[in-house]
């Protein structure tokens, strides 16, 4: 009798708490991944060592002291909130944010299982698209592709419309048409690059009609399974550096930036998870995940935030 | 006045802004075209705002404060709410006389952006205290549906 094969890796959980290590191994001890626990930091960077298939899971105090972390070698860096229902510390999602850290877990259990069961499972995989990722089996997606410029109006009506007509309040389905808004927006006028990198649709006049064919199609999908709805936009392009999204996403650089680039942080600002996954010159795709099961005070104040990169085909 | 998808009427001294700020409005030179003095704005139809729209807001803002008579935003939308929390700089451009605010019933489960009348509440809203409001389904009361630091972060010194 031979077994099935799970993707090959490896996952070390460093938190300073017993129980809420137990949580965490039993946690992505789902994937049948090999997972070593250690209580501090040091230990993290001994098990770690050049382990460039390692993953890193650590909790967010212990992160928010060693914000360089996620410099060292590893497959990714992973910061979680500690064991409990107390959410990840918002200046500490700010500072891993600032620091260039790729995956920030803000909600704790049990939305932190569903989360970083996800997240590890699609680094292991390498299969880092897709919103059905969050969606429990059974949730249809409604699928909407651009053929114009100025269908992005008509797209955000719709799916704002659609989201109130399954019954979830109009405050979601305000906060999907602030979202879909943004990411379509920034899918139709940002994406798009020339061979020196300028983007030159970005000063586009907004009403200009540009049919959207070969790279410049755009897709909208949706999902809701009665835990999450889930919005997800890509282009074509690949154009978005996913390793400096979260940096422009921390509440402390919107301070700074009250004049403009506020369509990502403020897509951020309206979801519970927001997802980049990028194929360079390829695709990028944003997925914003709404937790529908829960008043917002539930949650976390802040957004957790993941960016993958699939390295197949490209970079 | 039609700015894009947004009309401006303007009565006396009372400026209402009914539609959409988004990518079709520009703001900037309104407050040239809007009455001297005290001005209040009246955002309640407002439907939608994005980051365009929200920049163009601030510019209308900075525009208005800069001519040195107050400016006070009266029934402010909630879509606005929630986006004016955003910006630091606005809680000094601009005095909030009343707001709707995101509520959810514990009880029944009811949604509401009831009226907030942010004078009367002016102590609560600035220590981020949320004046307490009953559901009109079943007249329990009714809790903010955001974190106060959050949606209330106008308010506050």
């Amino acid at each position: 009798m031979q077994p099935s094969t799970a993707p090959p890796g490896r996952v070390v959980v460093a938190h300073p708490d017993r129980k809420a290590q137990r949580a965490l191994q039993r946690l992505v001890g789902a994937t049948l991944c090999p997972v070593d626990v250690v209580s501090d930091v040091d230990a993290l960077i001994a098990a770690i060592g050049d382990d460039e298939t390692a993953i890193a899971i650590v909790d967010a105090s212990l992160a928010q002291a060693r914000p360089d972390l996620q410099l060292r070698k590893a497959r990714a860096w992973i910061a979680v909130p500690g064991e409990g229902l107390a959410s990840a510390d918002a200046r500490a999602i700010d500072t891993l944010l600032v620091a260039g850290w790729r995956h920030v877990v803000a909600h704790p259990m049990p939305v932190l299982a569903e989360e970083l069961l996800a997240t590890v499972q699609k680094l292991l995989r390498g299969d880092v698209f897709g919103l059905e990722k969050y969606m429990a089996w059974g949730a249809e997606v409604r699928s909407y592709t651009l053929e114009d410029c100025r269908d992005r109006d008509d797209a955000v009506a719709t799916v704002a419309r659609d989201v109130v007509a399954v019954g979830l309040p109009d405050r979601v389905g305000s906060l999907v048409s602030v979202i879909a808004d943004e990411l379509i927006a920034n899918a139709l006028y940002a994406a798009p690059v020339d061979g020196t990198g300028a983007r030159f649709r970005s000063a586009d006049a907004r009403e200009k009609p540009r049919a959207l064919t070969g790279r410049d199609i755009v897709t909208l999908r949706w999902a809701t399974d009665s835990r999450y709805l889930a919005l997800e936009v890509r282009d074509r392009w690949g154009s978005l550096d996913p390793g400096s999204v979260g940096a422009r996403l921390a509440p402390s650089a919107k301070q700074s930036s009250s004049e403009g680039g506020m369509g990502l942080p403020l897509a951020y600002a309206c979801c519970n998870q927001l997802v980049v996954g990028s194929e360079a010159n390829a695709m990028t795709e944003m997925i914003a995940l709404l937790d529908v099961r829960y008043k917002p005070t539930e949650l976390g104040r802040t957004a957790s935030f993941h960016s993958f990169t699939l390295r197949t085909r490209s970079a | 006045m039609k700015r894009g998808r947004l009309d401006v009427e303007v009565s006396g001294q009372r400026v209402v802004l009914v539609g959409r700020i988004d990518d079709s409005v520009t703001l900037g030179e309104l407050a040239a075209q809007l009455p001297a003095g005290a001005l209040v704005l009246d955002t309640a139809g407002v439907t939608f705002v994005n980051s365009i729209g929200m920049r163009e807001w601030i510019r209308l803002t900075r525009a208005l404060a800069a001519r040195g008579a107050p400016v006070t935003l009266e029934r402010v939308a909630d879509v606005m709410m929630t986006q004016m929390n955003l910006i630091p700089e606005l809680r000094k451009t601009v005095q909030i006389a009343s707001f709707h605010a995101q509520y959810a019933c514990p009880s029944c489960g009811a949604e509401a952006t009831p009226l907030i009348d942010a004078v009367a509440h002016r102590a609560e809203l600035r220590s981020l205290l949320p004046p307490l409001v009953p559901c009109d389904e079943c007249a329990s009361l009714m809790a903010l549906a955001d974190f106060p630091e959050r949606y209330l972060m106008i308010f506050s010194d």
